[in-house]
């Protein structure tokens, strides 16, 4: 059986799987009109994501064409890509582009699980 | 591509035809829900709200209410009062009244207790439904549609499927002259700046970013973190990774479309086709009387799990792209999008499938929380309740 996964947009470097994926997998992309295939290198569960390129420690994880977060060690192309190797990033700014209050340490959205 | 709708006097175009009994209070609940059963071809608006609020509610609650009435789903209104309660009934009257519609009031506390206004309140609505009854629909083209956006109750499906057909949608409607409304600041929250982005004006970008830091501040003051409240161990299972990844699934919704405005709470949406951010919660029932007071006729709800609730005034279509949800929950349904998970539709198809049901739903079709009678609704207040 085929194992899909989904792209959103062109500048993504991950794709979601909506599938189930074992590791050693290959993974099936359908996007504007074209399909690839990429590595699956661990399991990797529906709704969860894989990378579909190298992507550097502190570098951008791009999903639906924007950063989703910041690469927390270096990440293979098929690995899953998920909060043991994302940082979330996000803190909700005043008009200077400072952090308002309450958002210090580690107290970052992620952090919840 | 067109729907047949009711013609209003002020020249906009209802997929309803209903009567509307509107109290200025929750006082008159009750009154509103005998009325509603007594006299058919109406809808009672029933809310909680209406009396001891701080000034900037009170004038929220007026607005809803009057913006609610002003709907084109609605033909005529009978506003129900008890007579003591902050929100001026008159101003309802009034406000509504504006729009041509034929509108009357009863005010308990001046006929005299339930049981007699309930007797005049029934002559008054027996002689409104008559009069807009014979109202028929007319073709319309898009440009008289205003579309709601939300979803509920999601999961990993929303964002990889509903929330991208929905998208679609609001492209294609908004290049045919239509309008849209996207809120739910909670969600907008990770994903304020790729919204700013697609403001044509940059006043609206910073608009948006307000709207987010004020729910971020107004958490705080009460000791919450609003980041936290978004981001669910359920959704970390799910596969989803960081806010900002779940703010944009649920921004998905209205795609890349270029946004035209920004929208206080209940606002009446502007002439211009495009899409407009309104300060409104998630929450599914202040949520959706924040579309129908904008003046959406049609209300595209995207959904995972299954959620049911719709509005009184305003159909609400549920699309699901969770196969299993579609099986467990299908009266719920409206559209099944898993096709898209499966990969034996693509988003393009699918989108112009769900709007053609959505065309057929503004004509008349019935929605299956409209069948079931799941419609709630609330109005958004700030507090503090006094």
């Amino acid at each position: 059986m085929t194992k899909y996964a989904k792209r959103i947009r062109e500048k993504d470097n991950v794709v979601t799987a909506v599938s189930d994926c074992k590791a050693g997998e290959t993974v099936t992309v359908r996007f504007e009109g074209k399909e690839t295939q990429y590595p699956c290198n661990e399991d990797v569960a529906f709704g969860h994501k894989i990378a579909i390129v190298d992507i550097e420690e502190g570098k951008p994880i791009i999903k639906y064409g924007e950063t989703i977060g910041i690469a927390s060690r270096t990440i293979k192309k098929g690995d899953w890509v998920h909060i043991h190797n994302t940082k979330d990033t996000y803190l909700c700014l005043d008009r200077d582009g400072k952090p308002l209050p309450g958002q210090e340490g580690e107290n970052a959205p992620c952090a919840i699980s | 591509m067109e729907f047949y709708g009711y013609p209003r006097p002020d020249g906009k175009i209802g997929a309803r035809n209903y009567v509307g009994i509107i109290p200025s209070t929750g006082c008159v609940n009750n009154l509103c829900t005998n009325l509603e059963n007594l006299v058919r071809g109406t809808k009672a608006i029933r809310h909680d709200q209406g009396c001891l609020h701080p000034p900037h509610d009170t004038e929220q609650v007026s607005r809803t209410l009057v913006n609610l009435g002003k709907n084109p789903n609605i033909g005529g209104a009978l506003v129900v009062a008890l007579g003591c309660e902050m929100v001026k009934a008159e101003e309802i009257y009034e406000g509504i009244k504006e729009s041509g519609k034929p509108v009357e009031m009863v005010v308990m506390h001046e006929i005299g207790g339930m049981i007699n206004t309930m007797a005049e309140g029934t002559r008054k609505l027996v002689d409104l439904v008559s009069e807009i009854s014979a109202c028929r629909r007319e073709r319309a083209g898009l440009k008289h549609l205003v579309m709601g956006t939300k979803c509920g109750s999601s999961d990993t499906t929303s964002g990889l499927s509903a929330n991208l057909v929905t998208g679609e949608i609001c492209r294609k409607m908004t290049e045919l002259g239509g309008r849209f409304i996207q809120g739910e600041i909670c969600d907008i929250m990770g994903g304020e700046y790729a919204l700013k982005n697609l403001c044509i004006n940059p006043e609206d970008g910073e608009k948006i970013v307000d709207f987010v830091r004020d729910l971020y501040l107004r958490g705080l003051a009460v000791g919450a973190d609003t980041r936290g409240c978004q981001m669910t161990s359920g959704n970390v299972k799910g596969g989803i990774t960081t806010l900002v990844e779940k703010a944009l699934g649920a921004n998905a919704k209205g795609g890349t479309v270029p946004i035209q405005g920004t929208l206080e709470y209940a606002q009446l949406v502007p002439e211009k086709p495009g899409r407009y951010i309104m300060n409104f919660p998630g929450h599914g029932f202040e949520n959706l009387t924040g579309s129908a007071a904008g003046g959406a006729i049609v209300h595209l709800f995207t959904t995972g799990r299954g959620a049911d609730t719709g509005h009184p005034i305003m159909p609400t279509i549920k699309i699901c792209g969770n196969l299993n949800t579609n099986k467990t929950m299908s009266e719920h349904i409206d559209v099944d999008v898993s096709s898209v998970i499966e990969e034996t539709e693509t988003i393009e198809a699918a989108a112009e499938r769900v709007f053609e049901y959505c065309l057929e739903v503004i004509s008349g079709r019935l929605t299956k929380s409209e069948i079931l009678g799941t419609e709630s609704m609330e109005i958004l207040i700030k507090g503090p309740v006094i």
